[in-house]
């Protein structure tokens, strides 16, 4: 081979070579891999991914990156821009209006995507408009229970057809009929018309369209149930044959199947006529089942049938021109068959009328054809009971039994059988047990119960007594003491029942155990259920009313006005003043003037180190445990410049201009009458001590810390002030 | 010497009732009146230049033919309060003072730029009332102390830039009405009839019960003993140490039972005085009463009848009472204040008129 073949012909080369037998269609790829095939296996590193129109989809990046540029998903260079986009704005709608008719559709500025779904939304259909008149697309039926109320608005093109043909709503479609008028309003008259035989040309009766009802209930086949409360008109409606000239308001497009079908609905009743069903007219078979056609059932006709044959065509010359009256024509004519399809016309050649087998078989009923045999006058049936030898009245067998007296045993005895080894548990119930099974069961015919006690169960009085103390609630000792005193502070409970109060006290001392006190004395009539229920009650009383203790106790205070039964509570009390609170004793020593140790208290107060600062003292000791040194310093310090207060400093006494000062300790140790004698005394030793104060103030600063011998010698150094300045109040006098 | 019952000076300019009074730090010779009408005014009593047109300035009471009493000098006028004026405290160094009122926050002022320099509330923490009293305190003036309606003492610190109380003392069952601060201990008197005395130095707090309602403190310059007027028409001497009563000073006239009434110690220890709320017995012509005991014997040593004003500046306006007749105007003296705290030569009382009127003894 000199020349390179073609890759076309080296596959269509191939593939005739492969698959030779191929006629139709495209053979399967050969096997040889090295052939390009669309349906051939490729490795998935080497598929590409392509869009409906065969463009790439995936880019670069190794071949994961979606590109949406240019390229694939909008169609321009410069990204998505609507190339219809015209603007509003110089381009108004009016004007487009008149260039292009519309200006912008929504489809303007949809892309490919959008376009397909649109596209994909899109139905072909016929508009309802033309659906017809025998569409069964509106059928209301067939389309839901509510098609009557969505109905099309509007005439169906087929109507408007009709119209056009001059038809008109309610009418029959086919050639006029020339008939007698019927002037009743209900249209029961059957086809005879006037008295006076006068014919008019009318429109063909509308014939209903044939309802193929579904069967939705479980009536039997038939069934139509009771006819009901229906408007003259429809039940005429019913009438195959009878006139629907009158039709009320319904229109023409009502399809007589859902028409139908609104009858039948409400026909679920039970069998039989209510009176609310009456329609009024007596003459309606309430019973009667099947369609009410009307036709003649008299062979040979009368002269109504004659009347009715009357009836003519629209052509009159129909009845001069001698026409073929066919087979079933004439038989028409000659009434053996008279019945009508429902679109009033004789059925077609071949088929005869079914008849329903009920329908016939009133009909053979009616004509007396086939009556039923006659009962001989006289006949009795050997079957029938004889109700007189019951004595008339009828008893059960379980009633029969109820009235008899005897019980098992007796009956036992009666019979003869041997006695029963056992005992009934009725035998050892008690009354009240008894009555409680009664009760619960519903029966009444238990048998009695004996209250037997069986010989090794027999308790001894004391047992019995035993066992119902320990039936008693038992109170914890605790509550039934608190309870008891409460009780004694006024506020106890049963307090317009004495007895039951000391019944009640009684229980609380036995249980806090006070001594030889017993249980509460039984009533000698009351029973073990009642003493054991007001011991219950007594047990939850306690409970109750022991006193508050905690938060509780705080927030509640015990009302000081005490209700008494039968006592009266005079008009004056009855505005009670809450009680005095306890008197602050310092308040009350304040009052009578006593002051001094009774009106003062001390308690901690924790001065900030900020506070201690700006005093500048050291913190007290039990804000600061471990004073250290530097504050002792410290506070030697601050004594020398802040003297104490109890401490009479002699610097403060020199600093005032005006003469010697007189200090208030001194004032009022004179105002006590201190003679004068002793101001003497000190006078004289006055010099001597000065010098001894000089040296005691230097001395101050070895005080220690922890004992404050400015305080503790207080005493001392008053004299010896005294001593030094007591001589100045004189001159003052 | 007996005791001066004859004013010397008038200091005019308030507008409403004057309650706080304070003698300057010694020599104390300015007076600072706050007054209800929202401003403190700061007074020479007796200035060198005459500022009345009466000549006589010196000895007023050796001319028998009714002198001019002079008025004192307005030198200084503070106005930031925005509600009444209730307490005064002037630091030792008369570089600062401190008020408090109605607005609920103590003014920290500058006396010689009108200015104040600190205004302690307006926060949480602050005083949450109207704040009674307040005074000076700790080691050279480093703390202001004061106490309120709303129960509790706090305790500032003038020198750092907190806003907030060094401490709160919330011991007090009613309202705070007097604080005074000496050495280490701060002592408060509440309407709960209670003085309570934090020592700091201590730790410990020492309250005892006076019974009525206090309203007034003074201190002994030995802080021995303490001063306590009570709204019981009586004025009490309390030992400190044991808080015995020394003395009670009192007059079947007096009566202090509604109004906080000041009562303080003067004359060199000599004299308790104390204001009169003028229902006991009623002054005429508007006058009001200041009481004198001395302080040993608790004898009344004088009843000082405190005119409205100046001549001719008696009450114009009448005052209707509670039961709708007329009453009579009278001038309560609810402010005390002795120069150099009970130990210099005068005297100065104020109360309903709004005048500040000066006792001295020359």
């Amino acid at each position: 081979m000199s020349h390179k073949r073609s890759r076309a012909n080296f596959e269509a080369d191939l593939q005739a070579q492969q698959s030779p037998y191929v006629l139709f269609g495209t053979p399967l790829p050969p096997l040889d891999p090295e052939v390009r095939d669309d349906g051939s296996y490729v490795p998935v590193w080497k598929q590409e991914v392509r869009d409906e129109r065969g463009r790439k989809r995936l880019h670069g990046a190794f071949t994961g990156g979606f590109s949406a540029g240019y390229f694939n998903t909008v169609g321009s260079k410069e990204g998505w821009t609507p190339s219809t986009f015209v603007s509003s704005r110089s381009n108004r709608w009016k004007d487009g209006a008149e260039g292009q008719g519309q200006g912008q559709r929504p489809e303007d500025f949809m892309d490919d995507e959008d376009l397909a779904e649109k596209a994909e939304s899109e139905k072909l259909q016929t508009a309802t408009d033309f659906a017809g008149l025998g569409s069964t697309g509106t059928d209301g039926v067939r389309r839901g229970g509510l098609a009557d109320v969505f109905r099309a608005q509007g005439e169906t093109m087929g109507v408007k057809l009709l119209r056009r043909m001059g038809w008109k709503d309610g009418q029959g479609i086919g050639p006029k009929v020339r008939r007698g008028a019927r002037l009743d309003v209900g249209g029961q008259s059957k086809v005879g018309g006037d008295s006076d035989g006068q014919t008019h040309l009318f429109a063909p009766e509308n014939v209903p369209m044939i309802a193929l009802i579904k069967k939705l209930d479980r009536k039997g086949l038939g069934f139509e149930g009771e006819s009901k409360l229906t408007p003259i008109s429809s039940s005429a409606n019913k009438t195959v044959g009878g006139s629907s000239d009158e039709e009320d308001g319904s229109g023409p497009l009502i399809r007589p199947s859902a028409f139908n079908r609104k009858k039948t609905k409400p026909s679920r009743g039970g069998i039989g006529m209510g009176i609310l069903n009456d329609t009024g007219s007596d003459d309606e078979d309430p019973y009667e089942v099947g369609p009410q056609i009307s036709y003649n059932r008299v062979i040979g006709g009368d002269k109504k049938k004659k009347k009715a044959l009357k009836a003519t065509p629209v052509n009159p010359s129909l009845r001069s021109v001698p026409v073929f009256i066919s087979k079933k024509n004439a038989l028409a004519k000659a009434g053996t068959n008279l019945r009508k399809c429902h679109d009033g016309r004789l059925p077609l050649d071949g088929f005869v009328f079914g008849v329903r087998p009920d329908n016939f078989a009133s009909e053979i009923n009616s004509e007396g054809k086939y009556p039923p045999p006659k009962i001989p006058p006289g006949w009795k049936s050997a079957k029938q009971r004889n109700m007189d030898s019951a004595n008339g009245a009828y008893t059960s067998t379980s009633d029969a039994a109820k009235s008899s007296q005897l019980d098992p045993k007796s009956r036992a005895a009666l019979l003869g059988e041997a006695q029963l080894p056992g005992k009934s548990v009725f035998d050892f119930l008690d009354p009240a047990a008894r009555n409680r099974l009664a009760a619960a069961t519903g029966k009444v015919n238990l048998p009695p119960a004996l209250g037997e006690v069986p010989e090794g169960y027999a308790l001894t009085p004391e047992e019995k007594q035993r066992q119902l103390l320990a039936q008693v609630p038992t109170l914890d000792k605790s509550i039934a003491i608190s309870a008891l005193t409460r009780g004694a502070q006024g506020s106890a409970p049963y307090a317009d029942d004495e007895a039951k109060r000391g019944r009640y006290r009684t229980y609380l001392e036995f249980s806090a155990g006070f001594g030889k006190v017993t249980l509460p004395a039984k009533a000698p009539l009351q029973s073990n259920e009642d003493w054991l229920r007001e011991l219950r009650e007594f047990h939850s009383c306690a409970m109750i009313f022991k006193p508050m203790t905690g938060m509780m106790a705080s927030r509640f205070t015990t009302s000081t006005s005490k209700f008494i039964a039968g006592s009266t509570v005079s008009s004056t009390d009855v505005l009670t003043k809450p009680a005095p609170k306890p008197a602050d004793p310092a308040e009350e020593a304040a009052k009578m003037g006593m002051y001094g140790t009774m009106t003062r208290s001390t308690t901690d107060f924790y001065p900030t180190r900020l506070l201690c600062k700006r005093f500048n003292v050291p913190p007290p000791a039990h804000l600061q445990p471990d004073a250290d040194s530097e504050a002792a310093t410290r506070n030697s310090a601050s004594t020398t410049a802040a003297p104490n207060p109890y401490t009479q400093s002699g610097s403060n006494g020199t600093s005032h201009a005006s003469g010697v000062p007189i200090t208030l300790d001194e004032l009022l140790q004179q105002a006590q009458g201190d003679s004068n004698a002793a101001i003497a005394v000190i006078e004289g030793e006055k010099k001597s001590t000065q010098p001894e104060i000089a040296t005691a103030v230097p001395a101050k600063p070895e005080v220690d810390a922890s004992v404050n011998e400015a305080l503790e010698g207080k005493r001392a150094q008053d004299d010896v002030l005294k001593a030094i300045f007591g001589d100045s109040s004189d001159d003052e006098e | 010497m007996a005791f001066p019952d004859k004013p010397i000076a008038h200091l005019l300019g308030s507008n409403g009732p004057v309650h706080a009074v304070a003698y300057s730090a010694s020599p104390g010779t300015y007076i600072l009146a706050g007054s209800s009408d929202r401003s403190i005014r700061l007074y020479n009593p007796s200035p060198s230049t005459s500022v009345a047109p009466s000549s006589h300035v010196t000895k007023p009471h050796q001319t028998s033919a009714a002198p001019p009493i002079p008025q004192g000098r307005l030198i200084q006028s503070y106005s930031a309060h925005g509600y009444e004026v209730l307490s005064l405290s002037i630091a030792a160094d008369n570089a600062r003072f401190a008020s408090a009122g109605g607005d609920r926050s103590v003014f920290l002022w500058d006396v010689a730029t009108a200015q104040t320099i600190r205004r302690l509330g307006g926060n949480q923490q602050s005083h949450s009332g109207r704040i009674n009293c307040v005074a000076f305190g700790g080691d050279d003036d480093a703390l202001l102390v004061s106490g309120g309606l709303d129960t509790t003492v706090r305790v500032w610190d003038v020198r750092s830039g907190s806003f907030k109380p060094i401490q709160v003392l919330t011991e007090a069952r009613d309202a705070i009405t007097a604080v005074c601060v000496r050495g280490a201990e701060i002592v408060s008197g509440s309407v709960d009839g209670r003085v309570r005395t934090y020592d700091v130095r201590a730790g410990r707090c020492v309250t005892d019960v006076v019974g009525p309602s206090v309203t007034s403190l003074s201190m002994s310059k030995d802080g021995k003993a303490v001063l306590v007027g009570s709204l019981d028409s009586k004025i009490r001497f309390m030992d400190r140490r044991d808080g015995g009563c020394l003395k009670t000073y009192a007059d079947p006239a007096l009566k202090n039972e509604q109004l906080r009434v000041q009562s303080i110690l003067g004359g060199k220890e000599q004299y308790v005085l104390a204001g009169d709320e003028m229902t006991g017995a009623p002054g005429q012509n508007g006058e009001g009463r200041l009481w004198a005991w001395d302080t040993l014997t608790g004898d009344v040593v004088a009843k000082v009848s405190v005119p409205w004003g100046p001549v001719g500046s008696e009450p114009k306006k009448k005052l209707i009472g509670k039961d709708g007749k007329e009453k009579e105007r009278s001038n309560v003296i609810s402010c005390v204040a002795w120069r150099e705290d009970g130990f210099g030569d005068q005297y100065c009382v104020s109360g309903t008129s709004g005048v500040v009127t000066v006792f001295g003894y020359h």
